[in-house]
């Protein structure tokens, strides 16, 4: 674990993440941007001591704003992380070490997640705003804190898979956000026009808008980011409303085994000499 | 053998861009690969540092099969690409750590290690420089430093000289003599076809995929025509060399050549040895007498001809 954590590429990484001018240009202009609209909105509607414990505005528009940071931010962090090094001709070289992929591929990660990371920790006394107004509960918090955390682990493994899959950073920048937009938006989209379909197809079958009851239908929403976070700032749609299962909880599970599946995957296809399991033996053959 | 392949071969859909090609390069040993632009040289050199998977044949690099062990065969293996980037913002010693780091060196060595390479590569006095800032010809010493960090038996150096002014070729090519001193074994791919025949043992050329003459570079010369050009310049009795040139019926299309004379000489060593006895016994000063420097890019010339237009 401590060959892991002090391997060169990890902290070269770390190195030119943390310790650039840049950096603390976007963590400004992030905190600017997170702290800067909710104090407008608080400029065009002062705090009132009547409307206290009753107004969630506030909230709602920050952790949208929160999430949309995320949407925007996480994927740039590795959609260019293997393909850049493809294209400052670096990762060849790197590949004849003794690095293996799987390390190259967590350290990019890990170093993108860290910054991911500084910059949802950085932006999180900015909800002490929200926390005057209150009528947000610390466990709602948690979930908003857990869900954002999972976004930024999965937007970062699928910018890097396609980074590793796609040669050129720019091509694989648009594949990223294409896929990313068609998880946040597609899947909410495929939810409502699957049920709506159903219902008008099947209109016997599906009385009284029971068709959002089916347990695939539920699956659907809780796969989609949008619905997830209305549920956890508890505005939720009125097709949502009949999940059985928590969402935030579903919506963690899935999105975090599709990370993994994506982290180990990107390790592969990085590989230039790909193992075929049924066809080679494990040992090593030395000849002389 | 410290690198065998055995059949191997290399297709990217249709195109064939290696074939059968059976190398066996001893220990020690300096490997010339000859060949024009998409002959195969670099796919060839891909395969054996474990970046490349073959279609056919196998590979090994100090008895490691490279497609079974890649791992043994990178830790065996200092690979220098013919084009290579690097990270602009590490100094020369930074960027050598960073890959001693890569080869899993402990840190208590590498600052001692990164000193050692420097200094072989002629480079210690940049030590603190930013590697972006360095000319091509120093980029690519570091590269060849960076190659060192692991102390591999085999370096494969794919056009180390392309793109670099005479000064520095000449550089680079004195510090792989002294690694052909320190008993490693080198393939090295060049369209600089005198600094092989300086450098190289053997060589090997190559053209559309398929090795085409492989040997010595002795035997490479004299293999399709059995002849050598060769060349010679004396101080003194210049005259008198031209006429017992002239008239051995070894030598063949005499010219006069950079105050001297060039020839193409069909025959045995012993009879290349007797000849220039002659010329001494007529009180010829010859200050030079082989080979001529010019003769590989002929040898290349002549065995691609009409390969390229099958």
């Amino acid at each position: 674990m401590s060959d892991f954590l002090f391997n060169p590429l990890l902290v070269k990484e770390m190195r030119d993440r943390f310790r650039s001018r840049k950096t603390m240009l976007i963590l400004a202009v992030y905190l600017f941007v997170m702290g800067g609209i909710p104090m407008g909105f608080l400029l065009m509607d002062p705090l009132k001591a009547e409307s206290l414990g009753d107004n969630r505005d506030l909230f709602l528009i920050s952790a949208g704003i929160h999430y949309a940071m995320v949407c925007f931010v996480a994927p740039a962090l590795t959609a260019g992380a293997i393909s850049g090094e493809r294209e400052r001709q670096t990762l060849h070289i790197l590949l004849t070490t003794q690095l293996s992929t799987r390390t190259i591929i967590l350290s990019k990660l890990i170093t993108s997640l860290a910054f991911s990371t500084l910059l949802l920790v950085a932006s999180m006394p900015l909800y002490s705003i929200v926390m005057l107004y209150g009528s947000v509960s610390p466990e709602q918090m948690a979930q908003l804190v857990l869900f954002l955390a999972v976004n930024m682990f999965f937007l970062g493994s699928l910018g890097l898979f396609c980074s590793t899959w796609i040669k050129r950073t720019s091509i694989s920048t648009v594949t990223t956000y294409g896929i990313a937009f068609f998880f946040v938006v597609g899947t909410g989209l495929l939810f409502f026009f699957i049920g709506e379909s159903l219902q008008q197809t099947y209109p016997e079958q599906y009385v009284n808008s029971n068709v959002w009851s089916m347990y695939e239908l539920q699956m659907l929403a809780g796969t989609n980011p949008i619905i997830v976070l209305s549920d956890i700032l508890g505005e939720s749609f009125d097709q949502s409303d009949d999940i059985t299962f928590a969402p935030w909880l579903f919506f963690s599970c899935v999105y975090v085994v599709l990370s993994f599946v994506l982290v180990i995957w990107s390790a592969y296809l990085l590989k230039p000499i790909r193992r075929k399991w049924w066809s080679w033996k494990k040992r090593p053959v030395r000849v002389q | 053998m410290v690198i065998e392949t055995v059949h191997l071969g290399k297709r990217y859909g249709n195109l064939q861009a290696l074939a059968d090609l059976n190398l066996s390069i001893e220990p020690g040993k300096v490997f010339g690969f000859i060949g024009p632009n998409g002959a195969g040289k670099s796919t060839t050199m891909l395969i054996l540092s474990t970046l490349l998977e073959q279609s056919e044949g196998e590979a090994f690099v100090c008895g490691y099969n490279v497609r079974k062990d890649p791992a043994s065969v990178r830790q065996s293996v200092g690979y220098m690409p013919d084009f290579f980037g690097v990270y602009d913002n590490l100094t020369a010693v930074e960027y050598l750590e960073f890959y001693a780091g890569a080869y899993k060196i402990p840190a208590s060595k590498r600052r001692a290690l990164v000193g050692d390479l420097l200094e072989l590569v002629n480079l210690s006095h940049k030590a603190d420089a930013f590697v972006d800032s360095l000319s091509r010809g120093m980029q690519q010493r570091l590269g060849l430093a960076r190659c060192l960090v692991h102390d591999p038996a085999v370096l494969i150096l794919d056009e180390p000289a392309s793109g670099l002014d005479p000064r520095a070729r000449i550089e680079l090519r004195e510090i792989m003599k002294q690694l052909r001193e320190m008993g490693k074994t080198i393939i090295i791919s060049s369209h600089v076809l005198p600094e092989l025949a300086e450098l190289c043992d053997d060589i090997g050329v190559i053209e559309k995929g398929r090795l085409i003459a492989y040997g010595s570079v002795h035997e490479v010369s004299n293999r399709d025509t059995g002849q050598s050009r060769m060349q010679l310049r004396a101080l003194r009795n210049l005259d008198k060399a031209g006429l017992l040139l002239a008239s051995s019926p070894y030598v063949h299309q005499l010219t006069e050549y950079m105050g001297g004379y060039r020839f193409y000489f069909q025959g045995t060593e012993q009879q290349k040895a007797e000849l220039l006895q002659e010329l001494l016994d007529e009180q010829v000063a010859v200050v030079y007498y082989g080979d001529s420097k010019k003769d590989l890019e002929d040898v290349f010339l002549a065995i691609t001809e009409g390969v390229g237009m099958e």
